[in-house]
Order: structure tokens, then sequence, then C-alpha cells
């Protein structure tokens, strides 16, 4: 994996056994994974009284790197001897690296799944609901006397939610639902190959 | 059941004895475009210069005429009902029966042209599909998620305005649609539904 200088400075000292001591290393290790996935930034995230004889701002320098080094490896799908390698040649000796491995692999799906939330595309559909009526008479016509039916898709982008309300006839109903099955068909062939 | 025909409706319509039974054919015929595409001026200036006649009496000819069908359609009333409301006018045998061929010719495409006066929720035109693999993003570089990518074209009220949604979904959730759409789609056969769609005419 490739990074910049100021990430290799900065695990570097979190590597370095004369910055943080075997007691602070893992809980600088877990407020950096804690910073990622927690909801709301967290300014005191770093505060914590283990740390408190580390210079604040190296602190941060590590926080910082790590958590870069962090997301890097998730983005890329990086394996195990990838990051022991790039830790190693950071001076990490080989508890540290186990422990951040371990660390790494317990946050990792969740890592993952907040990074695919970024980026845009189309609404996504989550649910459908539907309504069969029958039409007796209207304004302009007696003796309508057909069933149509209504149907509602809500849909979900970026967190925002939608529907989408249309009527249709029991032959476009057909015809849609015909059109489904065709692509859960494709889809099918698609995972057998 | 019988059309009742006001004062001035039948007044309207008492010009038409007065011309050729093929003019009045050609009356239905400028109504039904009257329906269709609204009318012109010229075109009763015409009729009332061959005709002899005043350009109002062929105007209130022609939309006398429209009202009758017109009404006619909206509650679909039988042959022998339509000949019925037709008689009060006086007209003779002849004329009665060119305007039954005219209601009989037209009645279903004034149904339709009426029914585009309703107030109308879009509804469903065409669905497009098509079979996606998301490979990568700009945040994580080794993906594999399938999705199934779908246009859904709807029209408005009006002809030929379509409104286009681009839709995404998943495998699982493309199940789940499938399935609960079948089940819709059971719905209008079953006993009840059969029961009311059969008495309710």
């Amino acid at each position: 994996m490739e990074l910049s200088e100021s990430v290799q400075r900065g695990l570097q000292s979190l590597g370095d056994q004369a910055v943080l001591d075997r007691g602070s290393f893992p809980v600088v290790v877990d407020a950096c994974f804690r910073s990622l996935l927690s909801s709301r930034g967290d300014p005191a995230v770093l505060d914590l009284p283990e740390l408190k004889h580390v210079d604040k701002i190296l602190l941060k320098q590590i926080h910082a790197a790590a958590t870069t080094f962090i997301l890097e490896a998730v983005k890329h799908n990086a394996d195990k001897s990838t990051i022991s390698s790039s830790l190693e040649e950071l001076t990490f000796n080989t508890e540290r690296v186990e422990i951040f491995y371990s660390t790494f692999q317990k946050h990792k799906k969740d890592l993952e799944l907040l990074l695919s939330s970024i980026g845009r595309g189309p609404a996504h559909i989550k649910d459908v609901s539907w309504r069969l009526q029958y039409q007796m008479k209207n304004g302009q016509l007696d003796k309508v006397n057909e069933p149509f039916y209504l149907i509602s898709l809500s849909t979900e982008n970026g967190g925002a939610s939608e529907d989408v309300d249309f009527s249709c006839t029991a032959e476009q109903l057909q015809d849609l639902v015909g059109k489904l099955k065709d692509a859960a068909k494709s889809v099918e062939k698609a995972s057998q190959m | 059941m019988l059309l009742v025909l006001s004062e001035e409706h039948r007044e309207h319509l008492s010009m038409l004895p007065q011309v050729d039974p093929s003019v009045v054919g050609e009356f239905g015929r400028i109504a039904l475009e009257f329906l269709r595409r609204g009318t012109s001026p010229k075109i009763y200036e015409g009729a009332a210069r061959k005709l002899g006649v005043s350009v109002e009496a062929v105007q209130q000819g022609v939309e006398g005429l429209m009202f009758l069908l017109m009404e006619s359609s909206k509650h679909t009333i039988s042959e022998v009902d339509f000949v019925d409301s037709v008689l009060v006018l006086g007209f003779g045998e002849e004329l009665n029966q060119v305007l039954l061929q005219l209601y009989r010719d037209n009645q279903a495409q004034i149904r339709r042209i009426l029914s585009q006066l309703i107030p109308s929720q879009p509804s469903f035109h065409q669905l497009e599909w098509r079979l996606d693999v998301q490979v990568a993003s700009r945040s994580l570089r080794q993906r594999l998620v399938p999705t199934v990518t779908m246009r859904l074209m709807l029209s408005e009220s009006e002809e030929g305005k379509h409104s286009t949604w681009v839709l995404q979904t998943d495998p699982s959730t493309l199940l789940h649609l499938i399935s609960t759409l079948e089940a819709a789609l059971a719905a209008v056969k079953t006993s009840h539904s059969r029961r009311i769609l059969r008495n309710i005419k």
C-alpha cells in the first residue's frame, strides 16, 4: 500500500515503544476505530486518562495517520500479509501488529458498510404495496365497471425516502410481473456461471 | 334509460330535418372533430353558405348533435332507448336511422375521449431492466454487488407525456416484489372479487 510521508511518520510514532507503552497502544488503536465507526465526530475521543502523559499534538498526528491507514486498508481490501508487512516496515513489533490486525478484522465489515454508503446512485426500491379497486362511474362516464390496481413503490436514496405511485390494469400488472420475473431469471443464470 | 332533452336543446336540433340526411351525417363528422380537436368558424361558414342558412343555426345544430351523442355515450344507453329519446323530437324515420348509425359507430370513441377528461393518476406504461454488478467505487476498490437497474415509464393524464423513474434493487428485494405482486394479481380472481365484479354492472 502506498502511504504518504505524514502517514508513515504518524504510524512510526504509533509503533514506537518510547511514545506509547504497552498499555497505551491498544487504547489508541481502539480510539481510532471508534472514531471511524461512530456516527458523530467526538472531539474528546483521545481525552482518555491512559493517554494523559502523551504529547497532545503527537497524539493527533498518530490518530490522523492511523485512521487514514485503516481506511486505505479497507478500501483496497488488504490481506493480512499486506498489512503486516506495511506495519513491520514502520517498526511495529510482532505483538503490536497482532493487536492492530485483530482489531482491524473485528471492525472490517462495519467499515466496509460505511464506505459503501458513500456515493450516488439511483433510488433503491425497498418495498411495494398494492391496492385493488373497482371503478364504477366518474364525472364524465357512467358505467365504467373496471377493476384497477394502485401500486406504490417505496424507494430510498441516501437517507431520503420517496414513494413512486401509479395505477395499472390487471394486464399491465401481468406485464410488469413478467418483466420482473425475467430479471430474476437472468440473475439466477448469472449466479450459476 | 331515456334521455330528457331540454327545450333549448330541442330548438337547436330542430334545424336538422330541414336539410338532407347526408348533410346530417356531415354534421356528425364535424361534431366528432369538435370533440377531438375543437372547431373553427370557417367550417361553420362554409356549411352555412352551402345550405343557405345562418351560421348560428349551423353551429347550434352541430353542437346540439354533439351534446346528444355525448350524453348517450356517457350513459351507454341502448339503441332502443336512443331511438325512443330521439322520437320526441319528431324527426322522420330516415333521420332517426342516420342518428342511430352515428351513435353506434362512434360510441366507443366518444367514451375514450371523455375518459381523458377525468382526473387520473400516472399509469404504468413500460418497464425496462438490466442486471449490473458493481465492481468498484471511489471508496471501495474491490466489490461484487449484483443490482437490477430498472427504468419505469409512467404516462401522465395527457397522451404522450411520460415520466421516467430510474430505480435499483437487489436480488432479494426483487424476489420479494415478485411474490407480493403475484399475490396482488391473485386477488382479482378470488370469489369475493368475482362476486362483486359480477354483480355491480
